[in-house]
């Protein structure tokens, strides 16, 4: 699976607010996403790609995105997953 | 750093309630007979107390409070475990006991302490704590400070606790903890199926029944009762300052876990015991719940559903939260403020929570009736509230 649909389903099923979820979707403001919520979503990309982000790119999160490229950049987790 | 640079960094900001020109927190109020207030004289209907059942003003809890400080004196002045655990924390613990159906209890100077210094107690490092996303934040503290690992589930939804019990298997121990009635929107915990999830996946459940003692359950016994919960083998916490119209806090379960908390739980130890008049408050709102739930209960039940029924007809959004707890949802914080503003000015004392109480742009105007407005006072609310309601609208 790609990495960005995996991201994106992640984000989608550990967040209260139902809707529309894109890569550019901001997650504090459009998602509404609160510092506790950031820590699911966070635990859901850790379980799901076998790594541990750390404290300070948790706080770089704004965007889907955000989480998208810190995986690919940082964390090298590869663009086609399981 | 000099204390003077310290004291400069502290900022607090107070530009909502001062734009608002409204400040609803820390606001200085007389309290006189049940469910009224006074602010600069001006009579206000306390809807924003915890006083379901209208006891803080029962003249039986009052006098038995009073008889307690005769008898035993202001305060033990001492730590529980070295000179103050007389005999009426002891027979506060055993009531607690009796009305949950729990076998044993011990008493704290608040629940704040009791959450917070529970999972310090037991948990740690190479354990995980699954808690919900809304709980309170005494038991969040309470679980970050312990070391173990902290796994949020999305808010009541036991599919979503299932997945993240199933994830934490290679855990030594792990732990659910939430809320029976999440108190800021109203809703009530599934603690039934979320009590299985445990059994099924060898987790210990954690329920903080602050909310719920003295207010849920056919017979005010709260969510064991309600959620018909026999033999729990889990760890029950709860506020004695909300229905039971007292203060301090509570944990109970098994004597293994309330025996162990006595000799190994600093926010106990280390505090000064619960003062006897709190105690004897407690004990007397337990009896009264005993005696007469069943008429408390209808009237909190029945004053909620008016209330409910008045700010729907005024045109306010509510949530559909399941306890007696009127949920106005507001959105921005401003409009939670204002808000808040209005039913002030219009007699009407309420609660507004704003993040980070709440999520972002959930903004809720929280309001509890419960027992105590007789059926004059509701027609008046009545009318306070529709006024409101237009003026919500211009």
């Amino acid at each position: 699976m790609d990495i960005e649909v995996k991201v994106l389903d992640l984000v989608r099923s550990n967040i209260e607010k139902k809707g529309a979820v894109t890569l550019q979707s901001d997650l504090r403001k459009d998602l509404e996403v609160d510092s506790f919520g950031t820590i699911m979503i966070v635990n859901a990309v850790e379980d799901a790609f076998g790594i541990t982000v750390e404290e300070t790119d948790i706080k770089s999160m704004e965007k889907v995105s955000d989480i998208v490229e810190l995986l690919s950049k940082k964390y090298h987790v590869s663009g086609k997953q399981p | 750093m000099k204390p003077s640079t310290l004291y400069q960094s502290l900022k607090t900001d107070l530009s909502l309630a001062v734009r608002a020109g409204f400040n609803p927190y820390y606001q200085k109020l007389e309290r006189g007979g049940a469910g009224r207030l006074k602010a600069d004289r001006a009579p206000l209907f306390d809807l924003a107390s915890n006083d379901y059942l209208g006891l803080a003003a029962d003249p039986r809890v009052k006098a038995a409070m009073a008889e307690a400080v005769n008898r035993c004196g202001a305060s033990f002045c001492g730590t529980p475990i070295a000179a103050g655990y007389a005999g009426i924390l002891a027979e506060l613990e055993a009531g607690i006991a009796a009305i949950t159906g729990l076998e044993s209890a011990v008493a704290f100077p608040s629940c704040y302490q009791a959450n917070n210094s529970l999972f310090s107690s037991i948990a740690g490092a190479g354990d995980a704590v699954i808690v919900d996303h809304y709980a309170h934040a005494s038991l969040i503290q309470g679980i970050r400070a312990s070391g173990a690992c902290v796994k949020p589930f999305l808010h009541n939804n036991t599919d979503h606790l299932e997945k993240q019990l199933a994830a934490s298997r290679s855990f030594r121990r792990v732990f659910v903890a939430t809320e029976s009635v999440f108190s800021t929107e109203g809703s009530i915990a599934p603690f039934d199926v979320i009590n299985d999830l445990c059994g099924r996946y060898d987790a210990t459940a954690v329920i903080d029944d602050s909310h719920g003692i003295g207010v849920i359950g056919k017979n005010g016994r709260g969510i064991l009762e309600h959620a018909g919960i026999s033999g729990f083998e889990g760890i029950y916490t709860a506020s004695l300052g909300k229905a039971l119209a007292g203060t301090g806090g509570v944990i109970a379960g098994r004597e293994a876990l309330t025996g162990y908390l006595r000799y190994n739980c600093s926010g106990l130890i280390y505090s000064t015991a619960l003062v006897p008049s709190a105690a004897a408050s407690v004990l007397a709102s337990m009896k009264i719940i005993s005696d007469e739930f069943a008429v408390r209960g209808k009237k909190m039940w029945d004053n909620h559903a008016l209330l409910k029924a008045q700010l729907t007809d005024a045109g306010f959004a509510l949530a559909g939260g399941e306890a007696p707890i009127a949920a106005v949802m507001c959105g921005s914080s401003e409009r939670t403020i204002l808000l808040a503003k209005l039913f002030f000015e219009n007699g009407i004392f309420s609660t507004p929570f704003i993040p980070p109480s709440v999520p972002p742009e959930q903004g809720v105007l929280r309001l509890i009736i419960g027992a105590k407005v007789d059926e004059a006072d509701a027609r008046e609310l009545e009318r306070r509230v529709a006024a409101i309601g237009c003026e919500a609208k211009r």
